[in-house]
């Protein structure tokens, strides 16, 4: 039962900046309890309307943005991006009976790989028309992973003052890609070329498994992990588009099938909650640029 | 002359629901003979909230974020889930093959001797990064409470308890938190309103948009571009063939189960003629409600449109500078009076604000000072715990507590159907602003809209 009698007797007072808690006669409380309330300013940030964030992204110029576009984490430290996450990596192995035995569907067999590579082929003769350039220079750009494609749903960029969420990224794609590797050892799943001789991949198929797809299984974890943090903004949606083009992609690549990109997602998917355990303390940071 | 302090319930006050001194206004809690049960469709809630103590319903708290089939966060440590009473969804679903084959799905998740989760998956129900169905929650179901303070911050005179004094418009409701993610993904949505269906609720809340890429822009698809239409050429991935009927299907769920259930929808924060999707399936003959926002002054917020739309609620109110208004608050701090018109509607803003409850701690949208975790034996600051909020997000809770209310205090018969949920909300409603005859605002008993901070 809704007890009315904290309401007749106490009431919250909105100010600019503070929640003022006072006793219905409008005198201050005690002054322990004032000192409590002076100690609990409540933040201005507000989850008001998203034309309010935009702007005031864009009125953001300071370039701290060193970090974009660095997605190699061996690269990024040598040039003075995010180091080596290795806290972050023994916290995801003290948690390795969460993620090491997720119930991802097992592939496909040999004869079922062989008829998803035929539509590969079709996409291979697709690829090389002229109205598929801009999908050409795409899986280019993709083919290490930078991080463009994640930030511009959200309008950054090109801006500053996201360094955590672009560390938080490249963190997701350096957990994820060792989990990846994981899984894909487990199956062994043969590249598409090696099924389909007649395929030429437009790009090398790494020396790693297929199954599965490693650029599916990242993209979808950063967009699985932003669709946490900054669910309302509408770049949290687009993000999940932009991973299905980067999936996709290279399927049109010819270095991974169409079950390669759907073992991916349904693995980010179910990892997130491992992953939002793993990364708190850089979630929160990141989520702290945008309210 | 702005007042400088205001009542964090204003917006109840406004409605009716409370008088000034914070009683019920013509009602009482024990008047409510059978708590309405709001299913809210967004992100995960946090449960521990003292406020939202007897708000959850922990047991049918629902995660299809990280699950396809869903995990009941609530009974993780249960070993099964048990007989939870689900209702039946048979004759929604009919005519509608995709929701057919994933009703048999999820009726086969729901036995009694299913686990809690499935096959070791964890559920995205981490209180830490739920901020936004937490203030949900709060807006809708809130009750007032008294906390412990944590013994290490009392000195030896202090009083050990702390009042938390807020309050949601029907904080006699159960809610049943169904949390999704934001992929555009058809199937997910299609569960998460089977599964209100199957536990009975009497209000559904849908405090967001649906990524539905055909109809969040239908116009796109009407633009023939010669081979194929804008809205075709325009998609980052062709959509299968079987997600494209999916997402037919869902806007003909959605419509189907506003007949039995009323589903209030938020219309969006970016002046949306006729309300984002799905708000905007509404019509007169069917229970979907598109939600505005009313600001403290009575006028429509700067990012809501004045017509168009079911019902208008109060909510914060953001700035304007466009053709269309120029609505600005000279008191902030960043104001120039430099480029701004003669004529302006500068005095249409208001700076009352929505305050709901918030994740405690670091996590949420206010953050606690304190950067270690919370104490287990009480509160530290309480300032955590709330948060300004507002948007249409805020309206549409406003409005799915109103109904909830007056379900639980009979004003809405049990036994009434969405439609008709729907037609007490709009005989409930007025005009409060004569230049907006079509901005409706419903309040308890009909009484009108009591504007404040004119």
């Amino acid at each position: 039962m809704a007890d009315f009698s904290i309401l007749r007797s106490f009431s919250f007072m909105v100010s600019a900046d503070d929640l003022d808690l006072v006793e219905r006669e409008q005198m201050p409380l005690a002054s322990a309890m004032s000192a409590m309330s002076a100690m609990s300013v409540m933040s201005a940030r507000t989850a008001l309307n998203r034309n309010r964030n935009r702007n005031r992204n864009r009125n953001r110029n300071r370039n701290r943005n060193r970090n974009r576009n660095r997605n190699d984490t061996a690269n990024a430290a040598a040039t003075g991006g995010i180091l080596e996450p290795w806290e972050e990596r023994a916290a995801l192995y003290a948690l390795r009976d969460e993620w090491m035995n997720l119930p991802l569907a097992l592939p496909p067999s040999l004869p079922e790989l062989r008829t998803q590579a035929v539509e590969l082929l079709h996409k291979q003769v697709l690829l090389a028309q002229a109205p598929h350039a801009i999908r050409r220079e795409e899986i280019l750009i993709e083919a290490e992973l930078e991080l463009s494609r994640y930030l511009r749903p959200y309008g950054i960029e090109t801006h500053g003052g996201y360094d955590a969420t672009i560390a938080l990224m490249l963190t997701v794609l350096a957990l994820t890609d060792e989990i990846g590797l994981y899984y894909k050892a487990r199956w062994n799943v043969p590249r598409p070329n090696q099924v389909e001789p007649r395929l030429r991949p437009f790009l090398p198929a790494p020396a790693h498994a297929s199954y599965p797809s490693n650029h599916a299984f990242q993209s979808f974890a950063v967009a699985f992990v932003m669709s946490r943090i900054i669910p309302e903004h509408p770049g949290s949606s687009e993000l999940f588009q932009s991973a299905r083009r980067i999936a996709e992609n290279r399927e049109w690549a010819g270095v991974h099938y169409a079950c390669d990109t759907a073992a991916g997602h349904s693995l980010a998917r179910m990892i997130l909650p491992v992953l939002e355990k793993v990364l708190e303390r850089q979630m929160l940071a990141a989520q702290a640029e945008w309210l | 002359m702005t007042e400088t302090r205001y009542d964090s319930l204003w917006h109840l006050v406004a409605l009716g629901v409370l008088t000034p001194d914070h009683d019920p206004d013509g009602w009482w809690p024990d008047d409510v003979t059978r708590p309405s049960r709001v299913v809210m469709i967004d992100t995960s809630v946090a449960m521990d909230h003292p406020n939202l103590q007897g708000a959850i319903n922990r047991d049918l708290a629902f995660d299809l974020f990280s699950t396809r089939l869903g995990a009941f966060a609530g009974l993780r440590d249960a070993d099964r889930i048990g007989d939870l009473s689900f209702g039946n969804a048979t004759a929604l679903v009919a005519g509608l093959p995709g929701c057919e084959a994933l009703l048999a799905e999820l009726m086969q998740r729901l036995c009694p001797d299913q686990p809690p989760l499935v096959d070791g998956v964890q559920p995205a129900t981490g209180p830490v990064f739920s901020a936004h169905g937490t203030a949900i929650a709060g807006l809708i179901g809130a009750r007032p409470a008294v906390v412990d303070r944590a013994a290490a911050h009392l000195e030896d005179d202090d009083d050990p308890t702390v009042p938390l004094p807020y309050c949601g418009i029907d904080p006699t409701c159960e809610i049943v938190p169904v949390s999704t993610n934001f992929d555009d993904d058809p199937e997910q949505l299609i569960l998460a309103f089977l599964y209100a269906d199957l536990v009975r609720a009497d209000v559904i809340v849908l405090p967001r948009g649906i990524p539905d890429p055909f109809r969040r822009t239908p116009e796109l698809f009407a633009t023939d571009l010669g081979s194929a239409t804008l809205g075709q050429m325009v998609l980052p991935c062709p959509v299968p063939d079987r997600d494209r009927a999916l997402w037919a299907e869902l806007a003909e769920l959605i419509v189907k189960l506003s007949l039995r259930r009323p589903i209030v929808c938020a219309a969006g924060n970016e002046n949306e003629d006729y309300g984002i999707y799905p708000a905007s399936l509404a019509s007169d003959d069917n229970g979907v409600i598109a939600v505005g926002a009313v600001n403290a002054k009575g006028w429509p917020c700067s990012y809501s449109p004045g017509s168009g739309l079911t019902v208008w609620a109060p909510s914060s109110d953001g700035t304007r500078f466009d053709s269309a208004e120029v609505r600005l608050d000279p008191t902030e701090s960043r104001y120039d009076d430099h480029g701004i018109p003669a004529t302006h509607q500068n005095a249409r803003f208001s700076h009352y604000q929505i305050i709901s409850t918030d994740v405690p701690g670091q996590g949420g949208y206010a953050a606690s000072p304190y950067t270690g975790p919370e104490p287990e034996d009480g509160v530290r600051e309480y300032g955590s715990y709330f948060c300004r909020f507002g948007g249409t997000s805020a309206a549409s809770a406003i409005v799915a507590g109103l109904i909830s209310l007056a379900r639980g205090l009979g004003q809405i018969a049990g036994n009434a159907d969405g439609v008709e949920a729907k037609a007490w909300l709009l005989a409930q409603a007025q005009a409060p602003n004569p230049a907006y005859p079509n901005l409706l605002v419903p309040s308890l008993g009909g009484r009108g809209y009591q504007a404040v901070g004119q």
